[in-house]
């Protein structure tokens, strides 16, 4: 067996009362334990596979039912209906004209957001059986974990997971002697952030350059080699067997009814104890900072925290009391997005940020639409100079205006992705932009700009 | 009509549209123009450069017209001050990576109409790195890139090729082409499809370039293959500037080839003959008209009176146009009063005609290029369309790439053979027992079509009976392919309809030509795959009006129609109003031959090379030594005028006149005067007409122009009654049997019916080729063409595609080149038979171990001098593809 990574890493998985009925323990039971991945610990010690055994004595159609009825979101961003997005698959699966693929996005790219990673590396074979489950729901010949690059060591030990699956019968032919075959394939990504997005992401899986497509065709229609194709976040197929062991109904009152289950919130920034929180949605996001995550780490104040990954936009003191649910985040101007809380302390410079933001996006922008090359690059130019002493007042409308020629303008989320910081720190944090620009010096931290201090 | 109409509300207005319209499309027809700089009619929507956005009605994001199809009751918004001042942001934008200089460049490009709509200038700088490598014909300056990635999906999408790809990302973001430093190392084709996309020039025609706008367009046929694309030649101060595809040609959808895009430069080569020559004392000496077409006559004159009709001949040209070759037939039987009158045909595709005229009742292609679109099996048969039929080929490699079924039958690995389902690689001249053993296992595994063959086939009982020796083992012995993988190939071509079939030289220049392509008519026949949208028999024609000119009747036992003589004689005689000669013709072969006995003395040869092109070179040249007077109608001095021509007449070339040519699907398309001939070169019309005048018969050549010798041959041949001129013009190309003006013209042969009602099978016996291999000749030599030369390479061997491709070269498998101590460019002598050449060694698993393959373009290869005397039982054409020979390597390599 290729050598698995047994190094302990020093994050945050639990907090007291986690795995109570309060907290229920989903997709994190077992982390933070290295042994947990293999086969017979997951089988021994947490109910392995016994949703697949169930699931396998259902209808398919009977399993997307119960996915439906479970209200699960997809947790990768979105937050699409799972079950919805499982039927909207060619209904007749005795059809062999089409063959049907699962693909598991475990690409997670998006700065700030380190829960897939942490299934991968504790409970690799709860998602398997997801994938299985979901595979045998949607009737496919086939699913692809399409991984990020960087997770090398993750690959192996998944690898080693499915051979182990494949081994006591999970995969193959004739899956548990229903006449079934499926297995599940490993792709490695190559370290783009815009192969995060389902499209992008199948161009990729088909060796093709990571571009997204033109929607539609939806993937469900035409996806990955032009077939019927479902793309989930690792997170979400990691929830399947918890919800089919508990049943979709169960499943739903966890969280609030229109945002059901828990999902996994990764803590960063200027916290005490960063790590990751599995929470029922609609949990407030001031109880996950401060009381889960230990508040601020450096004494200073909060003054920002982005709630969802980096697209989020930044949410300022008077929202931290938001309830992180989908629906609630998005009301108040932000988006739940893929769960990761990144906390910016008072000394922390926000042109400084948003600048280091914006240059992501600048140089993930896959460089296919206009406005996403073009204006990623454009905002990024703006900002340095801000950032270095050289803005202009006017440069803060021109930011105002650039946004609106790029946001919701582009093939992909990506170019609204960078709008997100850019408009929230301006309405936010403007003061801070204008300091820079009259005073020459960082509101946040007092010191002088590049520009005032002369060459050497 | 109006109910598929969607009815839509843009800018207030209400717009109707057919459904599955884009908005961009619908919104231009109906006047109202949204600028965008990503679409392109023959490319999916990529919906990138976004200009194209337009506001919906009750949607959140703004929409690309390009990639929204139109819906009842939309309500669109093209032109808020919100989108225009978007667009002029991103028209700034990209301005500022435009460099500044050189404003040339962009003229005429949709990207600085845009900028002039939008009042923006551009401001960048040239960036010397973004500068490719040079080309023959394509300039690239990524300067001027906005990264649109047009010139990647026409690569990909319409051409397949795949060469450019971007490289890095956003602000990195270039174009390259794929693991290649520059365009000239990589596979790239040069269609030019890029740089005819191109909105900006970054990737420009270097003609284009050089010599500006043109001032004025023309549409025309391509002089080129049978394909029969169109082409908008540009024109400038009176010469030929450059070529453009024609996006709404319905042949070649807006693609062309590297011959047909670039090959146009041969029309002012500094060699060519543009002033009439008579050969005095051995020497070419310039003379008048006057006294070279009396030259002309007198020779004529002298033969008939020395030998008879027998003793006069023509070589048709199938290059030159409809009307012409109908004036050249009609030449030689009026004027010459003799059916000594054959073209090229003869020398390829002679037995498509007569194999599928005896299967079918009627002797061309079944379908339409378009039925690739609609097959649901391709099975490409000798034929190499992605070099030879380059819009074809592309055309089945993008269907074979969406998952169609491919067959390929032929000895080498070529492009399409490498995609291929299924590739059976027979050894040379083995296709009959392959082709047999296929129809043996439809029979005889149930996978025939029963009811077809009960209403529409007479026969079948001799004929299953005659297969049932060829089971796959056996057949696969002789052939050298796997008895598994032709049970394979026949059992997908039975139950994968339908099922399309193209047929090249590598099916009819055998000894059984006839028969093979007899063989897969019978195939299609089995299967029910005749008389059906995406079926059919389909030859690859190679000359761009070889159609035309046996169609017309530049056959020895053929009249205008194909008809035979003894069936239209009195129509003809009729129309005429002459009588026609009663003496049976000869062939081209046999004219030639005839010429070597004392027989024929006298022969008229318009654009035809025999020398060059006949095979046996030495004989042929013997040959037409015995001739008293040759005349030459051509561009050059080909080899054949240059060793034995006695009057020279320079013709106009196929831009230099009016007419109409016949492609390979029965299609006739317009061909229109670009410029005026060149120098004192004429139409083949106007020599002809002035021959006859000089030999008695010009009453029957006085006719107007083109257009009245195309209305005579309407009188003659029903089925192109229904085409005129003046309807191509309107219409554009029509596919005969068209009997009326208002009919539509025939896409589909065969449907319902044959011409002779039933069609039965005829019993194929094999006779094995005598040019076998042996103990001293152990190759089997095949010959063919290359992507970027033509025939004899007349044509594009004075363009610049020799500098794509230079020389002839020999296609040997590694181990044999091993063998033989042969490295790649090693000069390597072809000894055969009848003789010898000597070409440069390609080392290339594309050909099997002992069958060698030679292009045949330049002169100093000359592989005719080794090609034999085999020639096809029916019609007589040459055994091209099969010759025994043995290599040896001209110098010994250091060890």
């Amino acid at each position: 067996m290729a050598a698995i990574r047994t190094k302990p890493d020093p994050q945050i998985y639990t907090f007291p009362g986690f795995g109570t009925d309060k907290f229920p323990n989903l997709m994190l039971r077992g982390a933070g334990d290295l042994d947990n991945w293999h086969l017979k610990t997951y089988e021994q010690k947490h109910e392995g596979y016994v949703a697949l055994k169930a699931a396998l004595k259902l209808e398919p159609v009977a399993v997307v039912e119960e996915m439906k009825t479970s209200g699960i979101r997809g947790r990768g961003g979105a937050g699409f209906p799972c079950g919805l997005k499982w039927s909207f698959m060619p209904k007749d699966t005795a059809d062999r004209k089409f063959t049907r693929y699962l693909v598991c996005n475990g690409d997670e790219g998006e700065p700030g957001t380190f829960k897939d990673r942490a299934i991968l590396e504790y409970n690799p074979h709860q998602l398997i059986e997801g994938m299985i489950i979901g595979g045998w729901a949607m009737q496919c010949a086939k699913g692809f974990v399409y991984i990020r690059g960087e997770f090398l060591w993750l690959v192996e030990k998944l690898e080693a997971a499915i051979q182990q699956a494949r081994d006591a019968g999970y995969l193959g032919k004739n899956i548990l002697g229903t006449g079934w075959d499926y297995d599940i394939l490993v792709y490695r990504g190559a370290g783009a952030y815009i192969c995060g997005e389902e499209t992008a992401l199948l161009n990729s899986l088909e060796g093709r350059r990571g571009e997204p497509r033109v929607k539609p065709p939806f993937p469900a229609a035409k996806g990955a080699f032009g077939q019927p194709t479902t793309v989930n976040n690792v997170e979400t197929l990691a929830a399947v067997p918890p919800i089919l062991r508990m049943g979709g109904a169960e499943y739903a009152k966890l969280g609030t009814p229109k945002n059901t289950g828990t999902r996994i919130f990764g803590v960063s920034g200027h916290v005490k104890r960063p790590g990751l929180f599995e929470l029922p949605l609609g949990t407030p996001m001031d109880f996950v900072v401060n009381e889960l995550a230990g508040g601020s780490s450096t004494g200073r104040k909060i003054k920002a925290i982005i709630p969802g990954g980096a697209s989020a936009p930044m949410f300022d003191e008077k929202d931290f009391d938001c309830p992180l649910d989908f629906d609630t985040v998005k009301a108040r101007g932000s988006m739940a997005g893929s769960g990761g809380l990144i906390c910016m302390d008072e000394d922390t410079c926000m042109v400084q940020a948003t600048l280091r933001l914006i240059r992501f996006y600048a140089h993930e922008s896959c460089g296919q639409c206009t406005p996403c090359r073009e204006g990623c690059n454009w905002m990024e130019m703006v900002l340095h100079r801000i950032e270095h002493g050289e803005g202009r007042m006017e440069d803060l409308d021109l930011l105002a205006s650039l946004t609106p020629r790029i946001g919701l303008r582009t093939l992909c989320p990506l170019g609204d992705a960078a709008c997100g910081p850019m408009d929230s720190a301006l309405q936010k944090f403007r003061h801070e932009f204008e300091h820079h620009i009259t005073h020459k010096t960082c509101y946040a931290t007092g010191s002088r700009l590049l520009s005032t201090v002369g060459a050497h | 009509m109006t109910d598929s109409l969607i009815r839509l509300r843009v800018n207030g207005r209400d717009v109707a549209s057919p459904e599955g319209t884009m908005l961009l499309e619908a919104c231009r027809q109906n006047g109202i123009e949204i600028p965008t700089l990503c679409s392109d009619p023959r490319l999916k929507p990529a919906s990138n450069c976004r200009l194209c956005e337009v506001e919906v009605e009750g949607r959140e994001r703004p929409a690309c017209a390009c990639a929204t199809p139109v819906e009842e009751g939309l309500v669109v918004e093209t032109h808020t001050p919100a989108l225009e001042d978007f667009r002029r942001a991103m028209l700034e934008r990209l301005a500022g990576r435009i460099p500044a200089e050189d404003p040339a460049r962009l003229a005429g490009k949709p990207f600085r109409k845009l900028l002039d709509a939008y009042g923006v200038t551009p401001s960048g700088v040239r960036r010397p790195e973004a500068k490719h490598p040079e080309h023959p014909y394509l300039d690239v300056d990524l300067s001027w890139c906005v990264a649109c990635g047009r010139c990647v999906r026409i690569c990909d999408e319409v051409q397949g090729q795949n060469i450019w790809t971007f490289t890095g990302r956003a602000g990195d973001l270039a174009l390259a082409p794929e693991l290649s430093p520059g365009l000239r190392e990589s596979a790239c084709v040069s269609c030019g499809a890029c740089a005819d996309t191109c909105p900006t020039g970054a990737i420009e025609d270097v003609t284009r370039l050089a010599e500006g706008l043109p001032e004025r367009w023309v549409r025309t046929t391509c002089p080129y293959c049978g394909t029969g694309c169109e082409l908008d030649m540009g024109v400038k101060g009176g010469r030929l500037t450059e070529a453009r595809p024609v996006v709404a040609s319905a042949v070649s959808r807006g693609h062309l080839c590297v011959k047909g895009r670039y090959g146009w430069g041969f029309n002012d080569a500094p060699d060519r003959i543009t002033k009439p020559m008579i050969r005095r004392n051995g020497l070419w000496e310039a003379a008048s008209w006057e006294e070279a077409l009396e030259a002309a006559a007198r020779a004529f004159r002298g033969a008939l009176d020395a030998g008879g009709p027998g003793a006069v001949g023509v070589l048709a040209s199938s290059r030159s146009t409809n009307e012409e070759n109908y004036l050249t037939q009609k030449f030689a039987r009026l004027a010459l009063g003799t059916h000594n009158v054959d073209c090229c045909a003869r020398v390829c595709h002679a037995p498509s005609a007569a194999g599928l005229g005896q299967a079918f009742g009627t002797g061309a292609a079944t379908n339409s290029y378009a039925d690739i679109e609609r097959a649901g099996l391709l099975l490409v048969v000798g034929a190499n369309p992605t070099e030879n039929h380059p819009i074809v080929g592309a055309r089945i490699r993008q269907r074979a790439r969406a998952g169609v079924p491919l067959i390929v039958i032929d000895p080498r690995r070529t492009e399409l053979a490498a995609l291929a389902t299924v590739h059976l690689a027979p050894r040379p001249g083995t296709n009959l027992p392959l082709l047999q053993a296929m129809a043996n296992l439809i029979l005889g595994e149930g996978l025939a079509d029963t009811a077809f063959l009960a209403t529409r086939t007479l026969n079948l009982e001799t004929y299953a009976a005659s297969l049932r020796e060829w089971t796959p083992e056996r057949a696969g012995a002789l052939c050298g392919v796997e008895p598994e993988a032709i049970r394979r190939a026949a059992r997908l071509y039975a139950t994968t309809g339908p099922a399309m079939i193209f047929h090249g030289l590598g099916v009819t220049e055998h000894r059984q030509g006839t028969d093979g392509v007899a063989a897969l008519a019978h195939l299609a026949l089995l299967t029910g795959n005749v008389g059906l949208a995406g079926g059919g028999v389909n030859p690859l024609r190679g000359q761009n009006n070889v159609q035309g000119s046996a169609q017309m009747g530049c056959e020895p036992s053929r009249l205008t129609g194909y008809q035979k003589l003894a069936q239209s004689r009195e129509t003809h005689a009729q129309v005429w109003g002459a009588d026609l000669p009663e003496a049976p013709g000869l062939n081209a072969l046999e004219m030639i031959d005839a010429a070597g006995e004392g027989r024929l003395k006298a022969l008229l040869v318009i654009g035809y090379d025999p020398l060059l092109s006949h095979p046996g070179a030495r004989e042929t040249a013997e040959n037409l030594n015995g001739l008293d007077a040759l005349v030459v109608v051509d561009l050059f001095l080909t080899e054949t005028a240059k060793a034995f021509g006695t009057v020279f007449l320079p013709a106009a070339s196929p831009f230099e006149k009016e007419g109409t040519f016949m492609n390979g699907e029965r299609r006739v398309q317009r061909v229109r005067r670009v410029v005026a001939p060149k120098g004192g070169s004429r139409t083949d019309s106007e020599i002809l007409a002035g021959l006859a005048e000089r030999l008695g018969a010009g009453q029957h050549f006085r006719h107007r122009d083109a257009a009245a010798v195309w209305d005579e041959a309407r009188q003659v041949w029903p089925a192109i009654a229904g085409i005129s001129h003046a309807r191509l013009d309107r219409e554009g190309g029509l596919q005969w049997p068209c009997p009326a003006e208002d009919h539509p013209g025939t896409p589909v042969l065969h449907v319902g019916t044959f011409p002779g009602g039933r069609v039965a099978f005829r019993p194929l016996a094999w006779e094995p080729s005598p040019e076998a291999s042996d103990a001293e000749f152990p190759f089997l030599l095949n010959t063919g063409r290359s992507l970027f030369h033509f025939n004899a390479a007349t044509m594009t061997g004075r363009t610049r595609n020799r500098d794509l491709r230079a020389d002839d070269e020999l296609e040997i498998h590694p181990e044999d080149a091993a063998e033989l101590g042969l490295a790649a460019g090693d000069p390597v002598r072809v000894q055969s038979r009848h003789g010898s050449f000597t070409l440069r060694a390609r080392p290339t698993d594309r050909v099997r171990r002992g069958e060698p393959f030679a292009t045949f373009h330049a002169v100093a290869a000359y592989v005719n001098l080794a090609t034999g005397r085999g020639r096809d039982r029916v019609t007589g054409t040459p055994e091209y593809k099969v010759t025994a020979v043995s290599l040896h390597a001209v110098t010994k390599r250091k060890a």
